[in-house]
């Protein structure tokens, strides 16, 4: 019975993440439907470790999948979670040749596999095909239609080309606050990402750095957001000339980031030992 | 006249709710119940897709709340009914003629299971 008790208040809980207007309008009735798969739960006298477990993670992916209309309504699909999808894909495939020759020229080498170094290299296809693949496809399939859904409807931040820019600029710049309090010596830079120890491997540290480098993605996207919905207007390429020279500087960064990676790299993919 | 061309296609989870109202009114937990039932037990909804799309419905206007009542069939708490509008039935139809289409052009070209070359 106490089991019930705080699983229903933890799913309330839950709940209470929607966005205000969907929580007002179909909160109650989440609620009681949520009440009555219990209900049948308990009468068929299975388990509900596993129903608890779907219901909240399917709420909660319910849950972001509101925030992201909220942020780009329209096909979903279409507008976030399809570039993410490929970008992902587009990455993988890149690198592929590359983890090949790592593995077939340095098998007689009895080395660490440098999933460290792949995953930067992802990380930098992804940035740069996740901020172009967009643009690329609003340039191909721009129709008024689209353009009609993306220019009234969205977040003010995301439509006004002078909030984006300013937004992803802010974005870009954020993490530049960590070495101003090393600077000032509030806290060690090389202790919060290299750990206690420098010599051994640290994943908070590098977790860290990885959620630095989305700082820049998502300045990327939220730069390259006014350019996308011009483009499916079949407006200019160059109708919001800070949003472009943005968005090119950010994927100069990444292009330039992964050159470096593979030129620093390439006598180990090519199987020279001691390439380091 | 329902026209395909006048109603954009529907999605999987927009298309069985609808048809899940289609027989009457139906709140939540009955509507994932006839949506189990219509699909043979091969379509699951949770609570996040259920309500997720049934709240694009109602700002479509393709369902509407009707007024609480209870459920004779379960306990004795007053549960918010869902039903289908004109708007929805005509989205259904337009949908189900789509299907229709799809599945004549599908024998047309033999390719219904019944009318594989190698089912015969």
């Amino acid at each position: 019975m106490s089991d019930a008790r705080t699983v229903h208040a933890l799913y309330r809980k839950l709940l209470a993440f929607y966005p205000q207007e969907f929580r007002d309008r179909l909160g109650l009735s989440m609620e009681q439907t949520f009440q009555d798969l219990w209900n049948e739960r308990l009468q068929t006298k299975k388990g509900w470790f596993s129903f608890v477990l779907w219901t909240f993670v399917e709420t909660a992916i319910g849950i972001f999948r509101e925030y992201l209309l909220l942020i780009s309504p329209g096909d979903l699909m279409q507008t976030i979670l399809k570039p993410i999808g490929s970008s992902a894909l587009l990455g993988f495939l890149f690198i592929l040749p590359f983890m090949i020759m790592e593995v077939v020229n340095r098998r007689n080498f009895k080395e660490e596999f440098p999933t460290f170094l792949f995953f930067a290299m992802w990380l930098n296809l992804f940035a740069v095909s996740v901020i172009l693949l967009p643009i690329l496809r609003a340039r191909r399939t721009g129709t008024h239609a689209m353009a009609n859904s993306a220019s009234t409807k969205g977040s003010t931040l995301l439509r006004n080309p002078g909030s984006a820019a300013i937004t992803s600029v802010v974005l870009f710049l954020s993490p530049g606050i960590l070495p101003l309090l090393d600077s000032v010596g509030w806290l060690s830079l090389d202790r919060l990402f290299n750990g206690p120890n420098p010599e051994a491997a640290y994943l908070p540290g590098m977790i860290m750095s990885l959620g630095l480098l989305l700082f820049s993605v998502a300045a990327g996207i939220v730069a390259s957001r006014p350019i996308v919905n011009t483009l499916r207007a079949r407006g200019s390429l160059f109708a919001h000339p800070i949003n472009l020279i943005i968005v090119v500087l950010l994927l100069s960064t990444f292009v330039i980031g992964l050159a470096t990676l593979i030129i620093d790299q390439w006598p180990c993919f090519v199987g020279v030992r001691n390439c380091d | 006249m329902v026209t395909t061309k006048s109603i954009p296609p529907l999605t999987p989870a927009v298309f069985h709710i609808l048809l899940a109202l289609s027989t009457g009114e139906r709140h939540g937990y009955g509507i994932m119940k006839q949506v189990e039932v219509d699909s043979q037990g091969k379509v699951t909804m949770g609570p996040g897709t259920l309500y997720g799309s049934l709240k694009r419905m109602l700002d479509a206007g393709l369902v509407r709340e009707s007024e609480k009542r209870v459920d004779p069939e379960m306990d004795d708490e007053r549960r918010i009914y869902y039903q289908i509008t004109g708007m929805g039935a005509e989205a259904l139809a337009a949908e189900l003629e789509r299907y229709q289409r799809i599945v004549t052009i599908a024998q047309q070209r033999k390719l219904y299971p019944k009318t594989l070359a190698y089912d015969v």
